[in-house]
């Protein structure tokens, strides 16, 4: 037989090394490899949200995000100038009609 | 039980009837993954997804087509993936072999022997699993489907999603190129 016909006969062996091949079998426990992968995949939904908060850069913005709220609650609350011109004329009733308490201090020095 | 009941009870929920349609489909998927991937840890990888896929997914069969060609539609849809997958991480590693990186140990993998082959067929069959990996990935599907799994043409042209006559271009196409692959392979082989 010349090189020619070992090589086709090479070929075609191979091309038939397929015929009547028996069906490979799964690992055994494949059902309770499947029922962790569920599992761990229902779990790590937690743990990826987890990781996410706990990455350096997503907490340091958590961080200047609360107290950027905090800061705008405060100037938002602070009292404005028109409060403090609605509080004057109060003022000048309680000095023209001296509604302030005497002290002991004054009664003691009524005469000059 | 008989198949639409099994699915009617999964698409319920059904725990035991999962168990029974994993143990009866399981050898199944796993060869068809096997002949893609020809890796046997890949191929118990991809059973696994292919089982959390049906899972997950047995709500939307609506019983068009048969269950076992839409379990072989998954199977050869998550095999074909995880192809992409590795060779995406061949690639990778090649270039990190290029800076002296250790990943190139994985750029060549081991000769593949099927667990199902005749003792005295595992040198031919390696040859033609080295072959079959030169082939275009729909005629390569084709031909595993039809000589490992023994599907008719007509079946894998369901499964493919494809007319027959495109079935029998794409076997006919697979052959042709797996005799010049293996003829070149012989030919280096075997000294003058």
């Amino acid at each position: 037989m010349n090189k020619k016909e070992r090589i086709n006969k090479l070929v075609e062996d191979s091309l038939n090394s397929l015929d009547n091949v028996n069906r490979a079998e799964a690992k055994p426990y494949l059902l309770t490899r499947i029922n962790a992968r569920m599992n761990k995949a229902t779990e790590s939904g937690w743990e990826k949200a987890g990781w996410f908060i706990g990455k350096p850069a997503v907490a340091f913005t958590g961080l200047c995000m609360l107290i950027l709220i905090n800061v705008m609650v405060v100037l938002l609350n602070k009292p404005s100038n028109t409060d403090i011109v609605a509080e004057q004329p109060a003022q000048t009733q309680v000095d023209e009609f001296s509604y302030t308490v005497a002290t002991i201090y004054d009664t003691e020095n009524t005469q000059p | 039980m008989n198949q639409p009941e099994l699915i009617e009870q999964l698409q319920q929920g059904d725990e035991s009837a999962f168990t029974k349609l994993v143990d009866e489909w399981q050898d199944m998927v796993y060869n068809t993954a096997l002949g893609i991937v020809q890796n046997a840890d890949d191929a118990d990888d991809i059973t696994q997804e292919v089982f959390i896929q049906v899972y997950e997914s047995v709500s939307s069969f609506k019983g068009e087509s048969k269950f076992s060609t839409w379990l072989y539609r998954i199977a050869v849809s998550k095999a074909l993936d995880h192809e992409k997958k590795m060779k995406r991480k061949k690639r990778v590693a090649f270039v990190q072999s290029l800076f002296g990186s250790k990943a190139e140990e994985n750029l060549h993998p081991v000769e593949f022997d099927h667990p199902g082959v005749q003792l005295e067929k595992k040198e031919s069959a390696a040859a033609l699993f080295n072959a079959l990996q030169l082939l275009p990935e729909k005629q390569r599907v084709a031909f595993t489907l039809h000589k490992l799994e023994g599907q008719s043409h007509q079946e894998i042209a369901e499964i493919m999603n494809t007319t027959l006559y495109a079935v029998e271009s794409l076997m006919g196409r697979a052959k042709v190129n797996l005799k010049k692959i293996l003829n070149s392979y012989y030919k280096k082989q075997i000294p003058e």
